[in-house]
């Protein structure tokens, strides 16, 4: 984070700018200092270490924010190459125009500084100074002359008489100052025109390089800058002793010049010397002039290709804003806006940019409520037809399946999922027995009706089911949205009410019709035979007996009927108590194996375990299962091995939980025109039996709130499917109930 | 991160190349050398006799013969000696020698020189002028603080340089830039007697 912001301030316009106007300054200073200014000279050095750090500094900038641009265009970031090849433009028509700038300006200032030098001038320059050496030398021949005549004169002069002598001397030749020195360069005397206000009062002592020449016997003369604007003369020469043996003196004559040749040899000196440290100083100057102008240059191609930077990406910045925010809008992203950083073209067209986008991000924001809104309503749709006891599914103009609700497929039996979007003949490949339904329906739109109403009868294995089917046309725009929708209703159980109800009505006008009569006609015929058997003879006594009997068995018989008729239809009356139905199976099937009649049956109990005790009517259930145990026994009758299997296990059912009780047999099975109505009274296909059997069986699980049905097992043999609610009375023929039934079937078990 | 890590890098090496570059002139052969000195400490005094060789090389004395002043520091410092730490710097002088060509009388003028500063001297020769600048002849140099009598041990460093910064201005980046300019005798280090 910290080096990304440090890296985002080194390539930024601050430092740049900063860099730049100090490298400016600085080079001013440096140009002013090379021209020999007071106020920077001093400086000029740290000057010239300030701007070549700083251009270093600032190629190095250059070279950051160059490397990070190239960086970006590997990494091709929207608007690099554009800013790149920007760059590289900007840089090439700044280069050009500098360089030609650069090498005529070099090319001036060489020319210019080397026509500051004249030979002519240097000649003059030369002989100016020659000129003013024979004048001087002919006045140090003159002092040399005179010098050695005054040493004549001192060759006699004892050290303690010269002071006196120097002192004439003096002043007879005009001298500045006469001295006499030992050969060691030790004072004897001593004699000048200056007085005591003078600035030493020691008189000026030759070097040991001078005395050393003196005492080899040669003279010395030459000419003695004094200070800073004086020259005078100098001769020193021996002074010989008369006396043999006695040591060599020396003599320093000093002598002033006018100052009118002093100011004009100074004027000479001066001049020349500038003159030739001028001369000399042509190199370094050039040199120190190209450095200024080769900084200057390369300063002005740095700040401009930094300004090339900062514009290229200045004028990219809002074509790249551009680029990002199509290329958003391209992937969808439409709520990108831009920045508007300036009221120019780009300006305005940012700006239209960004009322496209906020236009397109309101209309697809539309169009997303929009599409939810209609996702609302479908799943509302769903969950009304969800709750609905009818089952709907609705068809398009090519009669394929487009919605259905769940009732629709626990009525078929059968999943509708994967036939949507194809056409419902297509259910009829997933289960044949739905041809009915199918055929039903694509006739009716076939015939291009609005509104229809029919009613299928649909054989299942489980029994045959009553719909009742009711379709409209949906009305569309052409073939789009037209469709039709079609609702199911399942009335068998309704039917079988009423078919209930009607039996019931019957056994009670049984009961009540019939019953009554049967105690007369029973009675009449044993009066008609006790009244008659004695009077009768033997042959008419034993007809009497014969016919009598048989009307008082069967109205014995008759009355037996009418009784369970009249069971069938009272009321029901259901005592439960809590009691395991896994105990009571046991006990009926006891009671059953100790029969005669079933003694080569064989029975298999398959109770489950952890069976909770339910609340049940025992009498009634054990009516249930006795009524059971005896059709399969009857059932089983022309069976060589007879088989009964009970079981019982847990089902749960939409968290609901359910004691399941099957019952099987091996015999022949249900005859499949009985299917239908197994459970309605007097429907039977023993030859004996009164059909009211499985009708009561029916009655007594209804009455526990259970659901029974019965099919024939495809390996053969009859089943019935007793389910009892485990908390009370529950609606065991659910969603999960039908899928179970229709694995059963499948399974064929 | 990582760009600022190898930009760094560069900008090391770049920093590095200049610092050798700025390197190259130092350590080029100095014609200035310290030949002999023996410093006697004296009565709160610093007593020098010593000499010092100062070669100029072919440019400066052209420089010199063409009438650019040339200025040479003899640097001083007197040490005390420690024993296990660095040494304490008791005293430093500096003496700036500046020597020019007068054409007209054809003498080099040396002023400046450690024993008469404000004198000007005047020489037919350059090795005249040069070893009279050379030369330290019974410099006695004043102590500002009373040294100990005790068996410390003190040392004297000197060094003789030509300076480049009173130069003319157009002469400095030639003379920073050339070896040929730069003359150091580097430090010497003598010890003291007592």
């Amino acid at each position: 984070m910290e080096s990304s912001a440090l890296n985002r301030y080194a390539t930024g316009i601050l430092p740049l700018t900063v860099l730049s106007v100090l490298l400016l300054a600085t080079l001013l200073m440096m140009n002013a200092a090379t021209q020999n200014s007071a106020l920077f000279g001093n400086v000029y050095s740290l000057l010239l270490i300030i701007n070549i750090t700083g251009v270093v500094l600032l190629i190095g900038l250059i070279v950051l924010n160059v490397h990070n641009l190239l960086q970006q265009f590997r990494a091709r970031v929207m608007g690099s190459r554009l800013t790149l090849r920007l760059l590289i433009m900007l840089s090439t028509l700044t280069l050009v125009p500098v360089v030609i700038v650069f090498v005529f300006s070099l090319h001036a200032l060489n020319r210019g500084i080397d026509s500051w030098f004249d030979v002519k001038i240097e000649q003059a320059m030369d002989d100016a100074l020659i000129l003013g050496r024979t004048a001087f030398d002919a006045m140090k021949q003159e002092l040399v002359k005179t010098s050695q005549d005054m040493a004549v004169e001192l060759e006699g002069t004892s050290d303690r008489l010269a002071l006196t002598t120097l002192g004439y001397l003096r002043e007879q030749h005009t001298i500045s100052e006469l001295t006499l020195f030992t050969q060691d360069g030790l004072i004897i005397a001593s004699s000048s025109q200056e007085g005591p206000e003078a600035q030493s009062l020691l008189p000026a002592r030759p070097g040991k390089a001078i005395l050393s020449q003196i005492r080899q016997g040669l003279t010395y003369a030459n000419l003695d800058p004094v200070g800073e604007s004086e020259l005078q003369l100098r001769v020193v020469v021996p002074v010989y002793s008369q006396n043999v043996g006695a040591p060599m003196r020396i003599l320093q004559v000093l002598k002033h010049l006018p100052p009118r040749f002093t100011k004009l040899g100074e004027s000479v000196q001066s001049a020349f010397a500038e003159y030739e440290k001028l001369l000399y100083l042509r190199g370094p100057l050039k040199f120190g002039f190209t450095l200024t102008l080769s900084l200057v240059a390369l300063l002005a191609l740095l700040i401009a290709i930094s300004g090339a930077i900062f514009g290229a990406r200045k004028l990219m910045a809002p074509i790249r804003d551009l680029a990002e925010g199509t290329a958003a809008v391209a992937q969808g992203d439409y709520s990108k806006q831009l920045p508007v950083s300036s009221r120019d073209e780009f300006g305005i067209l940012v700006d239209s940019f960004n009322t496209m986008t906020r236009e397109i991000n309101r209309a697809q924001n539309d169009l997303k409520h929009s599409q939810a809104e209609t996702e609302l309503q479908r799943t509302y749709l769903e969950t009304v037809l969800g709750h609905l006891s009818s089952g709907v599914l609705s068809l398009d103009a090519n009669s394929q399946l487009r919605t259905h609700n769940i009732v629709v497929e626990q009525i078929l039996g059968t999943h509708l999922s994967s036939i949507e979007n194809q056409p419902i003949t297509a259910l009829t490949d997933r289960k044949a027995e739905l041809s009915t339904f199918v055929d039903a329906i694509v006739g009716h739109i076939e015939k291009n009706q609005n509104e229809w109403l029919e009613e299928i009868t649909l054989s299942r294995r489980s029994g045959i089911r009553t719909l009742i089917l009711r379709g409209t046309r949906i009305p569309g725009s052409g073939k789009e949205g037209e469709g039709y929708v079609i609702v199911v209703d399942d009335v068998t159980a309704l039917i079988q009410a009423q078919r209930e109800a009607a039996w019931g009505e019957v056994a009670r006008r049984l009961a009540h019709e019939i019953k009554n009569p049967l105690t007369p006609i029973q009675l009449s015929a044993e009066r008609l035979r006790h009244k008659l058997l004695n009077q009768l003879t033997d042959s008419e006594r034993d007809v009497l007996d014969r016919s009598t009997r048989t009307i008082v068995d069967q109205v014995e018989a008759l009355k037996t009927m009418v009784n369970a008729f009249s069971d069938y239809a009272r009321p029901s009356q259901v005592h439960a108590k809590s009691i395991n139905l896994n105990t009571l199976i046991q006990d009926v099937v006891e009671l059953y194996k100790s029969s005669s009649r079933i003694k080569s049956l064989t029975t298999t109990l398959d109770l489950g375990d952890a069976m909770p005790a339910i609340m049940l009517d025992s009498g009634r259930i054990r009516q249930v299962l006795h009524n059971l145990l005896r059709n399969a026994v009857d059932a089983t009758q022309d069976t060589p091995t007879p088989k009964l299997s009970i079981s019982t296990r847990m089902v749960k059912i939409l968290e609901n939980d359910f004691i399941e009780l099957k019952v099987e047999d091996n015999g022949p099975g249900f005859p499949a025109e009985l299917m239908g109505r197994l459970f309605d009274p007097y429907v039977t296909g023993k030859e004996k039996g009164t059909g009211l059997g499985l009708a009561i069986v029916k009655k007594i699980v209804d009455e526990h709130h259970g659901t029974i049905w019965a099919e024939n097992m495809q390996s053969g043999g009859a089943r019935i499917i007793i389910r009892l609610p485990v908390d009370g009375p529950k609606v065991a023929t659910t969603e999960t109930d039908v899928h179970d039934d229709m694995r059963n079937q499948e399974q064929g078990t | 991160m990582d760009s600022i890590m190898r930009c760094s890098k560069k900008v090391s090496a770049l920093y590095t190349v200049l610092f050798v570059i700025s390197l190259l002139p130092l350590t080029a052969t100095a014609e200035f050398s310290v030949t002999q000195l023996t410093p006697v400490i004296k009565d709160q005094s610093l007593l020098l006799n010593g000499e010092l060789d100062l070669g100029l090389s072919e440019k400066t004395e052209e420089a010199l013969s063409k009438g650019i002043p040339l200025e040479v520091i003899i640097e001083l410092q007197l040490y005390r000696k420690r024993p296990f730490i660095w040494d304490q710097l008791v005293q430093e002088w500096e003496f700036r020698h500046k020597i020019r060509y007068h054409a007209l009388s054809g003498q080099y003028l040396v002023k400046g020189h450690a024993k008469e500063p404000d004198k000007t001297e005047s020489f037919t020769s350059l090795q005249q002028a040069l070893a009279y600048m050379g030369t330290l002849e019974d410099l006695e140099l004043s102590l500002k603080q009373e040294l100990p009598k005790s068996e410390a041990e003190f040392n004297v460093l000197l060094r003789a340089s030509l300076a480049i910064e009173p130069l003319p201005v157009a002469l400095r980046p030639v003379a920073y830039t050339s070896p040929s300019w730069h003359l150091n005798s580097g430090w010497t280090t003598w010890k003291v007697q007592r």
